[in-house]
């Protein structure tokens, strides 16, 4: 078996063909500038394959954090700058993509088939 | 089982023949193909004296591990050993990309643990080595998943001497 590092990877949903991209497609979007590109594979990550589910939980994460916040209640905003100027970025991103699945599961609209 | 291993012929025939036909044609594009004719490994001896691991990618792992990291984009590449003599009760699923209500109710049909005990007591296999392996089958960078993970995991195999490995996608 070998590995085609260059081939644009397909994969059904609902029956039709879809192209979603490989890494070596995301590496290039990167160098090209391709938002387009890269915005759609984070709605696809985010939407389990499903362009538009993704969306709609990209927002359903940011509505829940804003409904936290509606109140002003207290927050730890040392702990908030204290993360961000002494953590790498890399982590940041990391923690980035654990919070939106946080913030999905506590909207307690959960459509994934797993758990985190 | 004896009177089995001792056939000789299509020892080296691949079991499914078209099946890298079957996978392209069903996933054009697909990251895998078929480049080399890949034999299957032959036993060394009997099942029943055979020490047997089982690796999957089910992402099943004991509780209290760290899970695995369900949330990155470009997927995890750590893999968790899982006591051979654990009790579903002693496990737990982290993952996202297939359906687990059934193996929430019985482990046992995504991970067959119970049953490949079972099939040691009967003597069926000769033992089963002290860890199974188990990973998320989430990874899009294919080249680091051959480097590390499968290495990882066939070092690690290796290293608990086993005979047999029984691999299961999830």
């Amino acid at each position: 078996m070998s590995l085609d590092h260059n081939a644009e990877k397909t994969f059904c949903e609902a029956g039709d063909w879809k192209i979603i991209m490989s890494l070596q497609y995301l590496k290039e979007a990167v160098a090209n500038g391709d938002s387009e590109s890269l915005i759609r594979y984070v709605r696809l990550h985010f939407g389990d394959g499903n362009e538009t589910v993704g969306r709609k939980e990209i927002d359903k994460a940011w509505v829940e954090a804003l409904k936290l916040l509606l109140d002003v209640p207290k927050t730890d905003r040392e702990f908030i700058e204290q993360t961000i100027k002494e953590k790498d970025a890399e982590t940041l991103a990391h923690l980035y993509f654990r919070l939106h699945f946080y913030f999905v599961e506590r909207s307690g609209e959960w459509i994934h088939d797993g758990r985190v | 089982m004896t009177e089995e291993f001792n056939k000789t012929e299509n020892k080296t025939k691949q079991l499914r023949p078209g099946l890298w036909q079957t996978v392209n044609e069903r996933y054009p594009g697909s990251m895998i193909t078929k480049s080399d004719y890949v034999t299957l490994a032959e036993l060394k001896k009997p099942l029943s004296e055979s020490r047997l691991t089982f690796v999957s990618t089910a992402g099943l792992q004991p509780k209290g591990s760290l899970p695995f990291d369900t949330v990155h984009p470009v997927g995890d590449y750590t893999f968790r050993r899982v006591p051979s003599n654990s009790k579903p009760s002693d496990l737990e699923i982290h993952q996202l990309k297939y359906p687990t209500f059934g193996a929430e109710r019985d482990l046992n049909v995504i991970f067959p643990i119970e049953r490949l005990q079972e099939l040691q007591t009967e003597g069926f296999i000769g033992e089963l080595a002290p860890n199974f392996f188990s990973f998320i089958g989430y990874n899009m960078d294919a080249e680091m998943l051959e480097r590390t993970l499968a290495e990882d995991i066939a070092e690690a195999v290796e290293a608990e001497g086993s005979d047999v490995a029984l691999l299961s996608p999830a």
